[in-house]
């Protein structure tokens, strides 16, 4: 892991939009005022997997890079880091299919995920191509007052159920973000607007978990 | 007056229908991928388990059509549907350059993309079809930035080489890919008068040319593509600086094709690692038996059609 005034936060760079992720990300952080020096990194490999604090999955294709995450020995240290390390990840599109616990339609014979979020999704939900398409979205966790979200759908999934526990970040009846604990995921792409919001509010999110993750070793120490 | 005649002919369909970002962002979400010819539903599946982000669904690979020569159109919509039923990544088809009617029937289909393909007979040897109407995203190929502009500026929201398809050559592939690189750091360099001299020299739109110029890149996604035949092939496209990799005959004309197409997918995501590269070039078996582009006839040259 990093020093404590430096972190670095991996996109996951198996196959699809990670640059945009990377591009923003960069972009977000000069914006965010903060002590810490913020490092971003691809991640193709465990190794470089074990230098970041916090992780995006981007979207692509869910079966492709569940298959390349596999053959590439990738997908257990994925899942220690977001179900037992319980780091923050981010996944967008496919990334909350890999996500999630369970997803429908997936290809014969199903799909290796990784999971953290007690949902089912939906794969492709609204069709295919020709069905994609952009639509304002009121996300309330940004702050009150803010100009609505565009969202970029593309061959989309939805979180088609959900349990009690989390806290749901919509009140439309399609579910299209959704967080619990560490785990954040969201059905369309913010990497394609240039919209830096939702980068900054989970940047954010990042540095809290290291602030309460600092603040419990403190506590332990002193036990 | 009598009432009017009719003006047949519609096909130049009004304002973009949807928006170009949702277009391009399907090609985002596909770089660092591979997408795989496929002639039936056994061969999408074998595809789709190997981790290709996409299928090509076509009657015959462009191998094929080569050595049974004739007329190539665009394939029977029940084979297009028998493969969009057998796998859940999207699936592209390929239309005859300028046949805007294959494309409007492809769009009913419902595949993700259409490729205006050189692989196909040309069905117009002056207009490309207009892009901008569909509602379907369109990949074109092109052999220079000039070309490749002139597809964007028809609508394309995804760019990919021509090289030589179903030769298994790749040597087309990089000098195309080249030729674009070396063009646009050309144009990075130049100032707005010079664009707008070197804009007419290439035959390219001068806004389209000084948008690639700034970017440094292609505005759209940019594939590799025609003569792709082993990992070491794909590699070699993403290290040129490809976004991501077709490939045509490569895989279904080799000998083991599940596992070269598994291959050439994890070396596309770690083309970078010549480790890697090294073990998932082991035993793959027979390649596709391959045709030198240098020793083929003019007129059997695939790539010089489009204009």
């Amino acid at each position: 892991m990093s020093g404590n005034d430096s972190i670095t936060v991996g996109v996951l760079a198996l196959q699809g939009a990670f640059s945009e992720h990377l591009e923003l990300l960069k972009k977000a952080a000069e914006q965010i005022e903060t002590p810490k020096k913020i490092g971003f990194i691809s991640v193709k490999t465990p190794v470089d997997l074990e230098k970041c604090s916090a992780l995006i999955i981007p979207g692509g294709e869910s079966t492709t890079m569940a298959l390349i995450a596999e053959r590439s020995n990738i997908l257990e240290p994925l899942r220690e880091f977001v179900k037992v390390h319980r780091r923050p990840t981010w996944g967008t599109c496919a990334g909350m299919i890999l996500l999630s616990e369970a997803a429908n339609r997936t290809k014969k014979g199903g799909q290796a995920l990784i999971g953290g979020l007690s949902v089912r999704v939906n794969r492709n939900h609204f069709g295919r191509q020709v069905e994609s398409f952009d639509a304002p979205l009121d996300l309330s966790f940004l702050g009150n007052d803010e100009a609505p979200f565009r969202g970029v759908f593309i061959r989309a999934p939805i979180v088609e159920s959900i349990l009690p526990k989390e806290e749901c970040c919509t009140n439309a009846s399609s579910i299209v973000a959704v967080r619990q604990g560490n785990v954040v995921g969201t059905s369309f792409h913010p990497e394609l607007t240039g919209d830096l919001r939702m980068h900054k509010w989970w940047l954010g999110e990042i540095l809290k978990d290291l602030t309460r993750r600092e603040e419990l070793l403190h506590a332990q120490e002193n036990h | 007056m009598s009432t009017a005649l009719p003006v047949n002919g519609n096909h130049e369909r009004s304002a973009p229908s949807t928006d170009f970002t949702v277009k391009t962002g399907l090609a985002r979400m596909l770089k660092g991928g591979v997408i795989m010819d496929v002639v039936n539903a056994e061969q999408a599946r074998i595809a789709e388990e190997a981790g290709a982000c996409a299928v090509m669904a076509l009657e015959r690979v462009p191998a094929d059509i080569r050595v049974q020569g004739g007329v190539a159109r665009m394939s029977d919509p029940k084979l297009i549907k028998e493969i969009m039923e057998a796998v859940t990544i999207p699936v592209m088809a390929k239309a005859r350059i300028g046949h805007f009617v294959e494309c409007q029937i492809l769009e009913a289909l419902g595949v993700d993309y259409i490729d205006e393909s050189e692989v196909l007979t040309p069905a117009d040897n002056t207009h490309h079809v207009v892009k901008h109407g569909f509602k379907v995203p369109f990949v074109c190929g092109c052999r220079n930035l000039g070309e490749a502009l002139r597809r964007i500026s028809e609508g394309a929201a995804m760019i990919r080489t021509k090289g030589e398809a179903g030769t298994g050559d790749v040597v087309e592939a990089v000098k195309h890919m080249r030729t674009v690189t070396a063009e646009i750091r050309r144009a990075v360099l130049m100032s707005d008068d010079e664009l707008y001299v070197y804009a007419k020299e290439i035959g390219a739109p001068f806004d389209l040319l000084k948008e690639t110029a700034k970017l440094g890149r292609l505005p759209v996604v940019n594939f590799a593509a025609g003569g792709v035949a082993t990992p070491a092939d794909a590699a070699l496209m993403m290290q040129l600086g490809c976004d991501g990799v077709f490939v045509g005959s490569g895989i279904f004309k080799s000998g083991n094709a599940a596992v070269r197409a598994r291959a050439i997918v994890q070396a596309v995501t770690h083309y970078n690692d010549p480790k890697v590269l090294a073990e998932v070039s082991c035993d793959l078996g027979e390649a596709m038996v391959g045709l030198n582009v240098d020793t083929l006839p003019e007129s059997q040259k695939l790539a010089k059609r489009g204009w």
